[in-house]
Order: structure tokens, then C-alpha cells, then sequence
């Protein structure tokens, strides 16, 4: 593996100290009934539980989450008492970006000397997502209310556009072939399915979960990612085009769920991780954006500002998954760098199992550690687009044993 | 030793045996006589005080001497600082609802409520004479000794015992009366005494319950309960399970909900209690008892364990075998190795311990027998493996305290066996009929048979049990799913209470408590003669719950009776409602009296003397002409039975009384194995009451 200089230094994501909720789709599962900030805390307890982790040795949380829940305002704090014990923390979002962004500042958080264990916890909601009633008297409306997932989608307040029209334009402006988009979409859902029949899932990075009514009692299981559909290549070109090269299969869907991990010292990694032998660090991030409504490029240009920036190229990449809301998102990285795009994306990602905003790229994320341990380490890229026109790239070294 | 299975309870208090209580024909102390002891003679009495009035122990305590004495006019003072918040007209409500208006003004017209600076006492006290107090102030041992030496100066005479938490008498100097919650109507005292005084002897003779401990710190129940909450933490703590979860398994494991307790209590006050109990052990005996750091935080904050409504648990939980298997350890191993250490120390007799779990700590097996259950070799393995996991609470281990299991002390918890060479007593200290007691009967009775007894009388033990109210139904939730074990339960149980028939030339069932239902009513009609304390009420609620009685209440009433009598065991049965011991006679008991009256009458039946009472003869063939269908004029619209468990029960009636008395047993056990393994049972208030216990 290259040597590459790394910031990070000072952190480390203990092996299997991670898991993440099934990303059931929007109203599809109980989690559309709940507080989701309380689900999130009780979980990550839940989860930690499960991989032999006390939640007292975290010292401090980060959150990362973009739809509003009650009792926001309390913030880390109110998510910690719910995951049972009481330690400090912050709330941070940053649109799609928030899975990744959230661990980079928990890994910051250890790597600054801050704090020895921390917990990143990401969640979101999209289910019956609350509405904001905004009083503005200067302005044409006076007063808006506006729901927060559905109306943010279809309005960019910097462009006016709806994010399914940066899709469109960025695939004109590559001049994108629908063909191919629909096969891109298809392969990705192949994928998904191979990890999901395999075992591997379930296995590896996601926790079946019970949630209860207010009696105690089963409100349901959370053990899938509900309403995923198998579809066939044929399916897929007969869809309508919703916008160039953009159809309803080939794009995410919103849905429910919590991702969470922990970073820690690299001395504490043997306390807490079952398989300490395995290291993995971050090496470096970077964020862009691009011109106005072509956010499905972003994440291709982040990279290619980061491979720039840590000397590496494609090819020294073990793994490399992207939060692909578009197929069309896809299909521009591997025009723009050069890449297969069979080769990305092993295991699922987000254009098939879901969007639930805050936790997808932790999801992500813990599925790449998977297999680049999977194929005895290597580097990993993690990237992704948000807001309209803003990418976030992240390489991580994964090594076992020292190699 | 030599007439007795094993050293009455009712001797620790000094006061003699049950079988002395039969063979004088009397109880060995009563209130009045008491009374004038403690407090002088009528029309000088002295006064009751009990200082921290307000505090949840002393108005509860307030309340239960207030409402005892009351006929024996004596004056009840609360003494407290200024200031300190009313904590004995919120006693007021609970008061009336017990006792009816009347009876609750009374009460409270007889407390005189007293301030005082802490420094000197109030005059007025003087003028009252106070004959014994009752301290229930603040745990600080100087301040507690600055209290006696104040009334000492003043009342020389003054008998003076502390109800507190944890300190010994060696340390405060004054006997102990540690009181167990809720503490007005809990009436479990442990008691430290140099010997049984004339105190602890009135409080038996009032109704409750004292128990002799020994004087070390802190008490048996405080061990049991504060160890188990510390076994629930310290759970937590390892494996993130949440307090409500880990409080589920826990009483699926033993029966408490140590956690959900505390906030019930007060979270603040309970969780300083236990913190300040368990700090106390700690220092004597190491990290077993170390308290657990969300101890202290709840104890200095008073942030309740459970999570408040709006964040209502909502992630569940659940184990896997090598999950749950970790949590027995985590549990028992701290539990059995706590007893082990009270044990070693012979903090009480084994039966006293095991019932104060079960009376105050809502164990649903007593420790001691749970302990028994799993054998002393599994039972050190536990206490061994949890010393795996922490092993820092390796000291104080005294794994020999469960060498002696197969004695009788260890095996007779909950029945006793005495006699004099011709009659024998056997005494049954647990309210309700259980696997364990159905097994402790029959090694009596075998005890009995082999000291050539054969002429015996069964009742309670005049001490730990006050009343006999049925059959332990939590014993039935193996029975919920399987008819089988149903019927292996009533089988079992009623093969066992037909020796009390077959095995002795007499056997007297004796009811000295309150009440004996269902189960324990069962039992002693197998006995020849059943006699009991006028004041006494039989029922048979299985009909209400509903189950189908198991012990052969469904036939043998009607073989021991006429015709004539058989509409009141139609109501009985059908209804569920009680009967007065007096209104009982003729049908379902031989002889009700006065207490003294009825122990006499129930020696001379069982001594051969002359008694007068007929004895009724028992149809071993098959019961002819009963009613083919259940007439109205049987039923109470009053009653709470359900009308499946009419249908049931009349069925059973019909079916066991058609058979012969040798085919009636098996016949019974089958119809109410295969009643309570159906819908009605397990939608009943049994069912319900195992699946919420045990169904976590």
C-alpha cells in the first residue's frame, strides 16, 4: 500500500465498534412513528450493546442529522441520556454530506486531544418530517410554512431548482446515455441484492431492531430495508424519464434510519474493538462546489481534488462507494475520472437502499470498511453530493495486522 | 430440638412453640397484658413518640401503631424539627379508605404533633409520659446518640429502638426495629435485641411481624434489595442493557423490579438509601457491595431510572442463551454470594431470611430457596463465574454457608413439624401453597409418620404467615401452555393433601389468620376436622380468576357433606366470594370460636379429648343426585366470577362427583390442567399476571 501523509494521525475507527439501522422507505416501517433523535440514542445503546461496547467509556457525541425532531434544541445531550449516559456533545448537518462530514468531525474531536472516545451518531427521519412555519413579514409571502424534506427537495433557494433538475442538467451537460444509466442503475441494484442474499448484511453492518409503542409493546420490526423492489434491466428502460436520463428507478428514495460509529485513540483501539489487529484512519477530506445545479459532478471533482492532494490515484483505491441519489451521479464519475463503474459501489449504496439523509454516508461508510476488510485492507474513497452543488470526498487506510 | 423438625420462628421471640399454643390452649401473649408493660397500666399509660414523624418512615410507622393502639388509649406523639414538611395528613386518605372515616379521625385525633430544636425537648412531652420511642430521624449516627441521651436524661426509663438503615445497635447504643416498605401496612420489623423484649413481643402481638437479626450492619432485607439493585446496575452498566429491560429480567429471574422501585419510592431518597447501605457494606466487606457509579449520580441528583413519559422506551431488548446466561451469572452470582456472607454471619434463622424476601422484597421464591433450587454445587458456580467477570468482589466468599443444604433448616423453609410423643403440629409460614411448600408438607408428614405420630394438626406458624390466601399462582406458568404440567401441579398438590386424610387416624386444620382461600382451603378440608379463630373467612376465588380449582375443591366438600349443603358450596365455588368462619360451620368447617376457645376445641380433637365437634364422614363412591344444571338462586350478581369459570367449575363439580374418590383426584387435576392451559386461564388475571412477569 502507498505511504501517504495523513492529518489523522492521532484517531482511529475501531474494527466493528459501528452499525446502522435497516433504511426502511419513507412510511414503509414504525420508524415513521417515532422520535427518531430518541430511536437514534436508544440504538446506538442497542448496538453498542450488541458489539460489547459500555457507552460509558464514550466521553462525547457528535450527531449528525438535517431534519428537524422534537427536542432538537437539547441536542447531543438529549440523544446521550437517551443512549443512557450522560455526556456532552454537538449537532452538526451539512445536507446529504452530513454522514461523512459528522465523522470527520468525531475523528477531529480525538485527533485534536480532545476527547479519547467519541460516539458519531447519525439519523434522520423522512417520514412525516415536521413543518416549519416561517414568519417573514418583509418578504412577498409574509409567511411560509414549508415541509421539511419534501419542499427542500424541490427548491433550491440559490438556483430556484428542484434537486431532480440538477440530475437532468448534469447528465445533459456529459451528455449521458440513457442505455447506460439504465444499466448502471441495474448493476447497482444487483449488488445490493448479492450483499442483502448473502447473508452479508445482516451479518456485517445491519441491526435488526424491535420498536416499541408507548404500552411496551411491538410496534414492528425494523429487520429490512422495506420497499425495496428487485427490478429487471427491462423495467428500468421502460420507466418514464422524469428528466434527461432521470427516472423513478434511477434515483433514491427517502427513507427512515440511524448509522453510528465510534473514533478513538489509537492506543484505546484493543479496549474496544473485537479485531484490534485491523487499523483505519483517516487520511484526508476535501469539499467543493461546482457551478450552480450540476451536483452530480461534484463528487467526482472532490475526488479528483483529493486523489490530487494525497498523491494517490484510482488504482491504489481498494474500495470506493458513493452516495449516489442519481445513477446519473455515477455514470459522471467514471466519465470524469476514468473509472469502471462495475467496480464501485460493491454491497449497495444509496441510490437502492435509500436517502435518509443524515446517516447515509455513515452507512456507507461502515459498508466499505466491510469490505476493504473483506479484500485485506486497502484505501478506501467515500464520496457524495449535497445541496444542489457541493461534494465531499474522504480517503481512509485500512490495513490488518500492519499491512 | 428433638420434638421439632427444625427451631420454631415463633421460640426466636420467646414465645414458645405452636405446639405449646395448642397444648395451653392459649397464645403466649396478648396486646392488653402487652400493653401494660410497655406503656403502665390503664388510666396511667404513657405515650408512643416517634421522632421524624413526618418522614416516610415515621408516618407510616405513626399509622400502624396508631391504628393497633388505639383501643388502649394511648397517646401517639410525632416529633419533628420545625418546618419539616407535613408528611402525616397525606397518611389521612389511606387511612379512611382502610378504616372508614370513623375509625381514620380517631387515628389522627390521638396524635399529638410536637416540634422541637433538635437541642432540647418539647415541655409539653413531660406531661405525656412517653414510655417508649420509636426514632426515625436522619442517619447521622452522633445525631441519632445525641436524640437517646436527650429523652434518656429526661425519661430514664424510656425503652428506645431505631428504626435505621443500616447502623448496628453496638453503634447506636439502642435496640434496632428496622422497618420494611411501604411502612404503613409492611409488617415485617427486623429486630435487634439483646433479648426478646416486651416491645418486640407486643408488636407480635398487634399483628406484625418481627423478626430477630443479628447485629451486624445493615439488615437482611436491605441486603437482599439494595444487592439486587446493585446486581441490576452493575448489569447495566457491563452490557448498556436500560434499567426498564434489565428490571423485566429481573423479575422474571426472582421477582423484584429493584430499579423501578426506587423511583416508585422517591428516586432521590430511595437511591440515597441504597447508595448510603451499600456504602456502608462496602466498607466492611469490599467491592461486593462497592455502589455503582450511576448510584452515586442518582443519589446526588435524584434523575429518576426510568425514562420519563415522553421518552418512553422504545428500542426493546432481548437475550440470546449465551446473553442470557451472562445476565444469570451477573445476577445470582452476587446474590448468592451476598446470602452466603449472611449466612456466615447467622444474620437469622434460614426461614427468616428467606421470608423476608419474599414478604418485603417481592422475591417470588425466598433467596434461600431459590438457592436451594439450584443446589449448592451450581449454586458456588455461579458465585464463581461472576468472579470471573468482576472479580474484584472476590472477599467475603463463604461458599461453605451452603454445605448444610440437605439439613433441615435448609429444607424446611417454609413447614414445620413438632410433637409431644402423641400429637404432632405441622406449621406452614408461607401465605400461599407453593411447589416448595407442597414438597416441605410431604417430608413432614413423613418426619411426623416416622416419629410414629398419627394424630396431627395443620395451621399457620403464629408468626411469619398471618393469613393463608391460596395456591401461588405464579407456580401455574409452566401449566399456561401445557396441560400436562397443569395436571402434574394439581395432581402433585392433592395427592399430598390426602395423606392429612389417609395417613393420620386425626388431622385438624387449624385457621388462626384472617382469611384461607382457594388453594389452602383445599388442603385443610382434607384434614378429618377443620377449625378456625371466629374471625376467620373462607372463599374459593378460583372462579373469578378464572381457573378450575386443583386440590379437589371441585368434590371433596360435596362427599363430606349432605345434600342439604350443597347450594352453599355451589355459591361458594360459583361465586367466589368469602364466607365468616361462624356462617361456614356444618359445610365447609367443624367448629369457629374465639381464638382461645378454638385452639382448645382443636387439641382436644386432636389429643382425644372431649370436644363435642361430629366429625363428618367422607363419600368415597360416587356423589349421587347432585343438580344437573347451575340454578340461579346459587349465583350472586355481586360476584366477579366470569361465566366460563362457572361453566368450568360446575362441569368439574359434575364430572369429579360422578366417580369414585380413588378416580376423582386424577380426573380433577386433568380438567383443571386442561382449564388452565385454555383461553379463559390465560386471558384471565392469571394469565395475565404470567405473561407480564414473565414475558419480557
Amino acid at each position: 500500500m502507498k505511504e501517504v501523509q495523513t492529518a489523522y494521525s492521532g484517531a482511529r475507527i475501531p474494527y466493528g465498534t459501528w452499525g446502522t439501522s435497516y433504511f426502511p422507505a419513507w412510511q414503509m416501517s414504525a420508524l415513521a412513528e417515532v422520535n427518531i433523535g430518541q430511536f437514534a440514542g436508544e440504538a446506538m445503546n442497542r448496538i453498542m450493546g450488541m458489539k460489547k461496547v459500555p457507552v460509558t467509556v464514550l466521553e462525547y457525541l457528535v450527531l449528525g442529522s438535517t431534519i428537524p425532531w422534537h427536542y432538537k434544541f437539547w441536542t447531543a445531550p438529549t440523544v446521550a441520556s437517551c443512549m443512557g449516559h450522560r455526556i456532552p456533545g454537538y449537532h452538526t448537518e451539512q445536507a446529504c454530506a452530513t454522514g461523512l462530514q459528522a465523522m470527520v468531525l468525531g475523528i477531529n474531536e480525538v485527533n485534536t486531544g480532545s476527547n479519547d472516545v467519541v460516539g458519531v451518531l447519525t439519523f434522520d427521519r423522512t417520514s412525516d418530517s415536521p413543518v416549519g412555519v416561517f414568519p417573514e413579514r418583509r418578504s412577498y409571502e409574509r409567511t411560509q410554512a414549508i415541509a421539511d424534506v419534501w419542499d427542500n427537495f424541490g427548491f433550491d433557494p440559490a438556483t430556484g431548482g428542484a434537486m431532480i433538475q440538477c440530475a437532468g442538467k448534469a447528465a445533459r451537460k456529459y451528455k449521458l446515455d440513457r442505455a447506460e444509466v439504465d444499466e448502471l442503475a441495474y448493476h447497482r441494484y444487483e449488488q445490493y441484492f448479492a450483499a442483502r442474499d448473502s447473508g452479508w448484511l445482516a451479518e456485517r453492518v445491519c441491526v435488526p431492531l424491535e420498536v416499541l409503542n408507548m404500552q411496551g409493546r411491538s410496534l414492528g420490526m425494523v429487520d429490512n430495508d422495506a420497499g425495496i423492489r428487485k427490478v429487471t434491466l427491462a423495467s428500468l428502460r421502460e420507466m418514464f424519464e422524469l428528466d434527461t436520463c432521470v427516472t423513478g428507478g434511477g434515483q433514491t428514495h427517502a427513507s427512515d434510519g440511524m448509522a453510528c460509529l465510534l473514533v478513538t485513540t489509537p492506543e484505546k483501539v484493543k479496549d474496544l474493538s473485537p479485531r484490534p489487529e485491523i487499523d483505519i484512519q483517516l487520511v484526508a477530506k476535501c469539499e467543493l462546489r461546482t457551478q450552480p445545479s450540476l451536483m452530480p459532478e461534484a463528487p467526482a471533482m472532490a475526488t479528483g481534488k483529493l486523489l490530487e492532494r494525497t498523491g494517490l490515484s484510482l488504482d491504489d483505491l481498494a474500495v470506493v462507494k458513493t452516495h449516489n441519489p442519481f445513477a446519473v451521479n455515477d455514470a459522471i464519475f467514471a466519465k470524469v475520472l476514468g473509472y469502471d463503474w462495475k467496480k464501485m459501489n460493491n454491497n449497495g449504496s444509496s441510490l437502492v437502499w435509500g436517502h435518509p439523509q443524515g446517516p447515509t454516508l455513515t452507512r456507507l461508510a461502515i459498508e466499505a470498511f466491510e469490505e476493504a476488510v473483506d479484500l485485506g485492507g486497502g484505501f478506501v474513497l467515500l464520496n457524495g453530493c449535497a445541496a444542489g452543488d457541493v461534494g465531499i470526498a474522504a480517503i481512509f487506510k485500512v490495513t490488518e495486522g500492519g499491512n | 430440638m428433638a420434638n421439632a423438625l427444625r427451631q420454631s420462628t415463633l421460640s426466636t421471640l420467646g414465645l414458645g412453640t405452636v405446639l405449646d399454643i395448642f397444648k395451653n390452649g392459649a397464645l403466649p401473649a396478648t396486646a392488653a397484658g402487652l400493653v401494660d408493660k410497655v406503656f403502665g397500666p390503664a388510666g396511667d399509660r404513657g405515650a408512643l413518640v416517634i421522632s421524624g414523624g413526618n418522614g416516610i418512615v415515621g408516618a407510616g410507622k405513626l399509622m400502624q401503631f396508631g391504628t393497633r393502639l388505639l383501643p388502649y388509649d394511648i397517646p401517639i406523639v410525632s416529633l419533628d424539627m420545625p418546618g419539616a414538611p407535613d408528611g402525616i395528613g397525606m397518611q389521612y386518605a389511606g387511612l379512611r379508605d382502610s378504616f372508614g372515616p370513623d375509625r381514620a379521625n380517631a387515628v389522627m385525633k390521638n396524635i399529638f404533633q410536637l416540634t422541637y430544636d433538635g437541642k432540647t425537648l418539647p415541655a409539653q412531652l413531660k406531661g405525656m409520659n412517653p414510655r417508649f420511642l420509636l426514632e426515625a430521624i436522619p442517619e447521622i449516627l452522633e445525631l441519632k446518640k445525641a436524640h437517646y441521651g436527650m429523652f434518656r436524661a429526661d425519661f430514664p426509663e424510656i425503652e428506645i429502638r431505631s428504626v435505621t438503615s443500616g447502623f448496628p445497635m453496638k453503634q447506636l447504643g439502642v435496640g434496632v426495629a428496622h422497618p420494611a416498605f411501604p411502612h404503613q401496612i409492611n409488617k415485617v420489623w427486623e429486630i435487634i435485641e439483646e433479648e426478646p423484649s416486651d416491645v418486640t413481643k407486643l408488636m407480635w402481638a398487634l399483628g406484625m411481624i418481627p423478626m430477630p437479626v443479628s447485629d451486624d450492619w445493615s439488615f437482611v432485607l436491605d441486603v437482599l434489595f439494595c444487592g439486587i439493585t446493585l446486581a441490576a446496575c452493575r448489569y447495566h452498566l457491563a452490557t448498556n442493557m436500560p434499567y426498564w429491560k434489565v428490571d423485566k429480567y429481573v423479575r422474571r429471574l426472582l421477582g423484584p423490579n429493584p430499579v423501578r422501585a426506587h423511583d416508585a419510592i422517591g428516586t432521590q431518597g430511595s437511591s440515597f438509601l441504597t447508595w448510603s447501605c451499600l456504602h456502608h457494606l462496602a466498607k466492611e466487606y469490599g467491592d461486593l457491595f462497592t455502589p455503582s457509579s450511576d448510584m452515586e449520580e442518582r443519589k446526588e441528583t435524584g434523575l429518576a431510572w426510568y425514562p420519563l413519559n415522553h421518552f418512553r422506551p422504545l428500542v426493546n431488548w432481548s437475550f440470546t442463551e449465551a446473553e442470557e446466561d451472562e445476565f444469570n451469572v451477573r445476577l445470582l452470582g452476587p446474590m448468592f454470594q451476598m446470602t452466603a456472607l449472611m449466612l456466615h454471619e447467622k444474620r437469622a434463622e434460614l426461614p427468616v431470611m428467606n421470608a423476608i424476601g419474599e414478604l418485603c422484597a417481592q422475591f417470588r421464591q425466598g433467596i434461600i430457596a431459590a438457592i436451594r433450587a439450584y443446589g449448592p454445587e451450581k449454586a458456588v458456580d455461579y458465585v464463581n463465574r461472576y468472579h470471573e467477570l468482576h472479580p474484584e468482589a472476590k472477599d467475603h466468599w463463604h461458599p461453605e454457608a451452603f454445605a448444610a443444604m440437605d439439613t433441615p433448616e435448609w429444607q424446611q423453609l417454609y413447614v414445620n413439624a413438632e410433637h409431644d410423643g402423641t400429637v404432632g403440629v405441622i406449621t406452614i409460614s408461607r401465605e400461599s401453597y407453593s411447589d416448595d411448600v407442597d414438597v416441605e408438607l410431604g417430608r413432614a408428614i413423613d418426619w411426623l409418620k416416622g416419629q410414629s405420630i398419627d394424630r396431627v394438626i395443620v395451621t399457620g406458624d403464629f408468626h411469619m404467615s398471618t393469613q393463608m390466601v391460596g395456591a401461588d399462582t405464579t407456580n401455574f406458568a409452566a401449566g399456561l401452555s401445557d396441560a400436562a404440567e397443569g395436571a402434574r401441579i394439581a395432581g402433585g398438590w392433592s395427592t399430598t393433601a390426602r395423606r392429612l386424610n389417609d395417613e393420620f387416624s386425626v388431622s385438624v386444620g387449624f385457621v388462626n389468620g384472617k382469611r384461607c382461600m382457594g388453594g389452602m382451603l383445599e388442603l385443610l378440608m382434607h384434614c378429618h376436622y377443620l377449625v378456625a379463630d371466629k374471625g376467620a373467612a373462607f372463599g374459593m376465588p378460583e372462579v373469578t380468576l378464572p381457573v378450575v380449582p386443583g386440590m379437589e375443591g371441585c368434590h371433596w366438600p360435596f362427599r363430606r357433606v349432605g345434600s342439604d349443603s350443597w347450594d352453599n358450596l355451589f355459591g361458594l365455588l360459583l361465586n367466589g366470594g368469602n364466607v365468616k368462619a361462624g356462617d361456614a360451620v356444618g359445610w365447609l368447617i367443624d367448629a369457629a370460636a374465639p381464638m382461645e376457645e378454638a385452639l382448645q376445641v382443636a387439641w382436644n380433637i386432636a389429643s382425644g379429648g372431649d370436644h363435642g365437634v361430629q366429625k363428618r364422614p367422607l363419600e368415597t363412591g360416587a356423589v349421587a343426585g347432585l343438580p344437573a344444571a347451575v340454578e340461579p338462586s346459587w349465583l350472586s350478581t355481586a360476584s366477579a366470577a366470569t361465566d366460563g369459570g362457572r361453566k368450568a367449575i360446575f362441569g368439574c363439580i359434575q364430572q369429579a362427583c360422578a366417580v369414585p374418590l380413588a378416580d376423582a383426584l386424577d380426573l380433577q387435576a386433568k380438567i383443571s390442567g386442561d382449564y388452565m392451559a385454555g383461553k379463559e386461564c390465560n386471558r384471565g388475571k392469571i394469565g395475565s399476571m404470567i405473561k407480564k412477569t414473565m414475558n419480557v
